[in-house]
């Protein structure tokens, strides 16, 4: 091997290892945000075999251990079933935030910041699915995701 | 587990919890050392198998613990890691050694120094890799969720809670090993620093450091020894937390109701002989629903059994007698042995200013480790002892 293929390699490597921006949106996988501005959804995964519907998608099917899986479209709105206001939250998080467990219909249980005013959510109250900046990530960017809030109509 | 042969404790240790500027592995040795010593253990090549918990404080942790005891080259040392149940999973690694005949005489210590280590004012989160943990998800919170949804369905209030705090700081008071301790009132506990609604600062457990140390070993060794008092080891669980992302009720626990039944089944002890409990009050609502987790009482009435008095001295069963994680902080690879070698000497009646009275026969402990999405917790260890003597 030449001095200069080899420097020429360590340069390419180099630039390889150059920071890669950090995510700002969460996640394909979970959530969809339609270009032509209908609403957003959280996506399901119905296993192929045996029809379970899992949130977020677990591979293989923890039920049948079936590999296929169908996006199905979850429901918008669901039920809170409890909620907590966060004032000492993770390193690096702007505190308050609140974040609670959302039960849709699809039998599944979402766990998701809120939107909205703090201390103004019950348990048992009718929430619905929004989007929006849940932290900021590595870059100092605001990364964006599934959120839920008082309904808006 | 199914136990082989029957497993006896030799003798614990404890160091005090707080903050210490010395790292995990000279608490480790510390609380190690009086155990060795409380067990009669004259030299460094007596015992056969060692078990260390640790958190969070690097690789190769569990060997440093045993360098300056000599111990180092003469056995296989081992770490175990479940996050806030590894201390207990490091002595039901070491009652699995002795009941199964790899050893006669096994260690489990638990040691964790976070204070060295930790920035303050951010509180314990899942991984980034974890749906939960990217939403901002954190230990206290999810306790709220649970402290909510209790609150909603039975009318309990934040004061309610706040007396889990009292009743275990006082039981605490005079407990040298204890760091929060003594008189506080509901009003102090209501009106200090909100974490996560509605828990306030004075319901959550410190991030302190600290050591336990349990040395289990066969009958036969018990009498080498020269053990006076013997505490036998009569169940030991350990278990993982079911899967669940549909809704489900989180006011009880599932894998903590799970963990008691197989072990008062494979002990034949129920939950009416049990004299008392260390279980894991990291925060006040834990203590109330595992009340009715444990079989202590009926579903829904925690609050009531705690109203009556039946948690603490003079009631049915008392818990947290040290003062529990709500006095100690909670070292969360330390905690579970801790309340082992703080179970032993309430048996033994060692523990003078804060000895229950009459001398408990009967003592249980319990602690869950880790909150990864879609469990309540990750691990869950508890064990039984009775007096052996």
């Amino acid at each position: 091997m030449s001095d200069s293929k080899g420097s020429d390699k360590s340069k390419k490597n180099k630039k390889k290892k150059e920071k890669e921006p950090d995510i700002t949106f969460f996640h394909p996988e979970l959530l969809e945000i339609p270009e032509d501005g209908s609403p957003a959804y959280l996506k399901g995964y119905k296993c192929k075999k045996c029809g379970q519907i899992d949130f977020p998608k677990l591979t293989p099917c923890p039920s049948c251990w079936g590999t296929e899986f169908e996006v199905v479209k979850l429901s918008r709105k669901g039920k809170l079933y409890s909620v907590t206001d966060i004032y000492i939250g993770q390193p690096g998080m702007k505190t308050p935030y609140m974040f609670g467990y959302i039960d849709l219909p699809e039998n599944l249980r979402i766990f998701a910041q809120m939107e909205g005013e703090i201390g103004s959510f019950k348990c048992d109250e009718e929430v619905e699915l929004t989007t929006g900046p849940i932290r900021i990530n590595m870059d100092g960017l605001p990364v964006t995701s599934y959120k839920f809030m008082k309904p808006s109509v | 587990m199914k136990m082989q042969r029957e497993v006896f404790i030799a003798g614990v240790g404890e160091t005090v919890f707080g903050k210490h500027n010395v790292d995990y592995d000279v608490l480790g040795r510390r609380a190690a050392f009086q155990a060795l010593q409380a067990s009669n253990i004259d030299r460094p090549d007596m015992v056969q198998t060692a078990y260390v918990g640790n958190g969070t404080n690097g690789m190769g942790a569990a060997q440093r613990v045993f360098r300056d005891l000599g111990m180092c080259g003469k056995l296989a040392i081992i770490r175990v890691e479940s996050a806030c149940s590894a201390g207990a999973m490091a002595v039901y690694s070491a009652i699995k050694d002795v009941t199964t005949g790899v050893a006669d005489i096994s260690i489990g210590v638990g040691c964790e120094n976070h204070t060295m280590h930790r920035a303050t004012g951010t509180a314990f989160a899942m991984g980034m890799d974890d749906v939960e943990g990217m939403q901002g998800a954190v230990m206290t919170g999810k306790y709220a969720l649970r402290a909510n949804r209790y609150m909603h369905e039975t009318g309990a209030t934040i004061e309610d809670l706040a007396m889990i705090t009292v009743k275990n700081r006082k039981h605490a008071a005079n407990n040298p090993h204890a760091w929060f301790k003594g008189d506080i009132s509901v009003e102090a506990i209501v009106n200090s620093r909100m974490i996560a609604y509605p828990l306030t600062l004075q319901q959550c457990c410190g991030i302190s450091d600290g050591a336990g140390a349990v040395i289990v070993c066969s009958k036969e060794m018990v009498k080498k020894l020269g053990i006076e008092k013997p505490v036998k080891v009569a169940g030991a669980v350990v278990q993982s937390g079911p899967y669940h992302n549909r809704p489900r009720d989180i006011t009880g626990d599932d894998i903590t109701e799970a963990s008691a039944q197989q072990l008062y089944e494979e002990s034949g002890i129920g939950p009416e002989e049990v004299d008392i409990v260390e279980l894991h009050d990291a925060f006040t609502i834990a203590e109330l629903l595992y009340y009715e987790c444990l079989g202590m009482c009926k579903k829904g009435e925690g609050l009531k059994y705690l109203r009556d008095g039946q948690s603490t001295y003079g009631g049915q069963c008392v818990f947290s007698p040290r003062g529990g994680m709500l006095s100690y902080g909670h070292p969360i690879g330390a905690s579970g042995a801790a309340q082992i070698a703080a179970n032993v000497k309430q048996l033994r009646g060692e523990c003078e200013g804060y000895q229950v009275d009459p001398i408990p026969k009967v003592a249980l402990s319990h602690v869950t480790g880790g909150g990864l999405g879609g469990t309540e917790h990750a691990a869950c260890t508890m064990h039984m002892l009775t007096k052996g003597w």
